[in-house]
């Protein structure tokens, strides 16, 4: 039905395409663990793909939520809005990522690893 | 089922889940369409608001809410006119928001 892939290195941009095109067109959603460089990408919920990344060892505290729009620009193809953020220990009290310096990181964990073949 | 977007929730899993849990996952792409009408992008407002009601509708068929049934379908049919009707009912995509995000933050508890 669909999959979620776990990327620890490169992400083809193919790939996130693919993956778009699999579930609900124009975009996919992804979580990303900021502190292992890791990206789950393609579950029906970001949820599922939280589940996925903390059975792989990482933390929740961790773990942010994004969906990714694969026929937009950078950077405004990366939406910061996910009901896994909302964590007020935390103090995200929104479904958007508010502290930028997380913004940032995962901003450049993303430009790191996606590549256009 | 065949138009179903959320085919693996709607199999069952979507019945896994306590209401709040369901209505924070509807108010995120209730939230996604209320973004993209502001940044006058229609096409993705309107694919967001198409997987709101996809979810919204698997909501309203769940046997557990029966009862509250008559206001699911009141937000749904609120919804649909404040983002494509005749905004007979002088709602916002804001305040639509505001009203599923409460369950959001319920869900965290």
């Amino acid at each position: 039905m669909g999959e979620i892939v776990i990327f620890t290195d490169k992400i083809p941009f193919a790939e996130i395409k693919r993956l778009a095109d699999l579930r609900f067109g124009d975009m996919v959603k992804g979580v990303i663990d900021v502190e292992n460089s890791v990206v789950a990408l393609g579950g029906e919920l970001h949820a599922d793909e939280e589940a996925e990344l903390l059975n792989n060892n990482s933390k929740q505290e961790n773990l942010w939520g994004v969906n990714i729009y694969p026929d937009l620009v950078w950077p405004e193809m990366i939406e910061f809005d996910s009901m896994i953020n909302i964590r007020p220990n935390q103090n995200n009290r929104s479904r958007s990522v508010e502290d930028e310096k997380i913004r940032n990181k995962i901003l450049e964990i993303l430009k790191d690893k996606i590549f256009y073949e | 089922m065949n138009n179903v977007i959320h085919k693996d929730l709607a199999s069952g899993r979507w019945l896994e889940m306590n209401l709040s849990q369901q209505l924070g996952n509807i108010g995120s792409e209730v939230g996604r369409a209320a973004n993209w009408k502001k940044k006058e992008k229609i096409e993705m407002m309107d694919a967001a608001l198409n997987r709101a009601l996809d979810l919204l509708n698997l909501t309203i068929a769940d046997k557990r809410w029966r009862t509250g049934r008559k206001e699911l379908c009141r937000a749904r049919e609120v919804l649909v006119d404040t983002f494509w009707g005749d905004k007979e009912y002088n709602d916002t995509p804001e305040n639509l928001e505001k009203y599923f995000f409460q369950f959001a933050v319920a869900a965290k508890k």
